[in-house]
């Protein structure tokens, strides 16, 4: 398809993949900001022409297009986005208080280091592996929770930064807790209750898959390479 | 946070660190670009400090930053606050496309590059090759962004001044020497790289970076005691060594071989980048 090879000079076009959850951090992100944007579904055992032209390093999605240039990496263009449609009328993630910022950066990057690998290996692996990947995951999901506290958002009194960088993940808590045989609502309460709070904004709710989608998708993805 | 001025930080800054910790030399670098005074708690990371497990409970790692009181972890994150508080010298961009450029390539060098590096040093034979190749194919990409992508014609990658950017990368590459003497490999070929190569020698010229980098004679007796100890070990106990010795994300978790090497580390790190999920 011609389209698929070309990106327009103006605008914004986003490179993606329906559940992927570094995706939808960067469609939360645009729908927070009131940005239009147009959204291209990858295809992830055919990629596009644009997407290795504008991801050559990495080859992978999410990829923020803005005005003909490329913007790599999840939480780097969740960033880039609020630093970009700034101003009044537009909502902050990141608050301007410098150690808060330190604060909200610290657990995003714990995020990325964590939850994809713990979560991939709960639902990739059986036996030792899987027992390890559940602990590890508690591990971590207690650790949010307690950062959490009894705040309503990470960032305090206002949904921001680490908000969505971690929101992005809870469609796929339904199939991390069916893999890990744990329920997250008895388990991480608080945690749970600010999934249900951040739902409620719609830049959320429009950007979130069905769980159960989710849990499909990776029943497939299962079959396909003879897992279980 | 209000800005501080150089007097009044000398009270409120301390650094936990390890003299060998490129990580711990990035936080020293900027420090040093901002004309901060702190004080500086050398770590022992075989036995550490009950302080450093206050201060970062989450990794436990070198470096963290304490700053009136409160604890900053994580390299990047550190310099991104130094840069946000004291906005002298600045080291990051102003324009948000910029600065997505800058992170980005931060996050190729600490996901991508130091860990090739890393396994450059732990290995032998094959394996070794592999990861050589690994890493010219890294500093390729470095370079091709130096001579025609983005940093063309600059001479650092912050532009005439070392930036965030330099600093990261920078602070780390010196081991690029150590390895090659230590592990008997050639990972930065003057000839194939010329622009990385001149870019490095203009970065380590700089006084600050002289001031902050333990000499050349030191960090090669650090490296070659680690790696004649990883080699000495049995293939499973070396697994378990060189896994000990690493850690993701931000480096020097001792363990039970003392002191990781930088580089030496995310054996066990799968990498925090996206994920296209078409692998299973």
């Amino acid at each position: 398809m011609a389209a698929t090879t070309e990106v327009p000079d103006k605008g914004v076009v986003l490179l993606d993949f329906w559940p992927s959850m570094f995706g939808i951090r960067v469609r939360i992100a645009l729908a927070e900001k009131g940005v239009e944007y147009e959204y291209r579904e990858e295809d992830l055992a055919n990629k596009s022409p644009a997407l290795l032209r504008l991801n050559p390093v990495h080859k992978k999605i999410p990829v923020l297009v803005h005005d003909g240039r490329p913007v790599c990496e999840s939480i780097i263009i969740v960033h880039y986005i609020d630093e970009t449609w700034a101003g009044p009328g537009r909502p902050a993630f990141l608050p301007s208080d410098p150690y808060a910022r330190a604060r909200a950066r610290f657990w995003a990057d714990f995020v990325d280091k964590k939850i994809y690998d713990i979560g991939a290996r709960l639902w990739r692996t059986k036996g030792e592996t899987q027992q390890q990947a559940k602990q590890e995951f508690v591990e971590a999901m207690k650790l949010l929770e307690e950062e959490l506290g009894d705040k309503p958002y990470f960032g305090g009194d206002n949904f921001g930064y680490m908000d969505i960088a971690l929101v992005a993940f809870s469609c796929w808590f339904h199939t991390y807790e069916t893999h890990a045989n744990i329920s997250m609502e008895a388990e991480f309460p608080k945690l749970m209750a600010w999934v249900k709070r951040c739902q409620a904004r719609e830049s959320v709710s429009k950007s979130l898959p069905d769980p159960l989608k989710i849990l499909e998708f990776v029943g497939v993805l299962k079959k396909k390479h003879g897992i279980e | 946070m209000a800005s501080g001025t150089a007097s009044e930080s000398a009270a409120e800054l301390k650094l936990f660190g390890m003299w060998a910790s490129s990580y711990t030399h990035r936080v020293q670098l900027a420090l040093k670009l901002k004309g901060l005074e702190f004080e500086y708690v050398e770590e022992d990371l075989a036995n550490k400090s009950p302080s450093l497990l206050l201060y970062n409970p989450v990794h436990k790692k070198v470096p963290v930053l304490l700053h009136a009181g409160r604890a900053l972890a994580e390299s990047v994150v550190i310099l991104q606050y130094v840069d946000e508080t004291w906005e002298q010298n600045p080291i990051m961009p102003r324009d948000p496309y910029e600065r997505a450029v800058v992170r980005f390539w931060c996050h190729f060098c600490d996901d991508k590059l130091a860990p090739a590096v890393g396994t450059v040093f732990r290995s032998t034979g094959e394996e070794q090759k592999v990861a050589v190749g690994e890493v010219h194919r890294n500093l390729d990409l470095l370079e091709r962004e130096l001579r025609e992508g983005h940093f063309m014609g600059r001479r650092f990658f912050g532009g005439d001044t070392v930036g965030l950017l330099d600093i990261v990368v920078g602070c780390g590459s010196y081991w690029l020497s150590v390895f090659e003497e230590v592990a008997e490999v050639k990972l930065v070929d003057p000839t194939t790289f010329p622009l990385f190569h001149s870019w490095l020698r203009d970065f380590e010229a700089q006084e600050a970076v002289r001031e902050i980098i333990p000499p050349a004679g030191r960090l090669l007796e650090y490296a070659r005691g680690i790696r004649h100890y990883l080699l000495s070990l049995a293939p499973s106990q070396h697994d378990a060594a060189a896994a000990a010795a690493a850690a993701p994300g931000d480096a020097n978790d001792g363990g039970g071989t003392g002191a990781g090497v930088d580089g030496a580390n995310v054996a066990a790190s799968t990498g925090t980048g996206e994920e296209d999920k078409k692998d299973c």
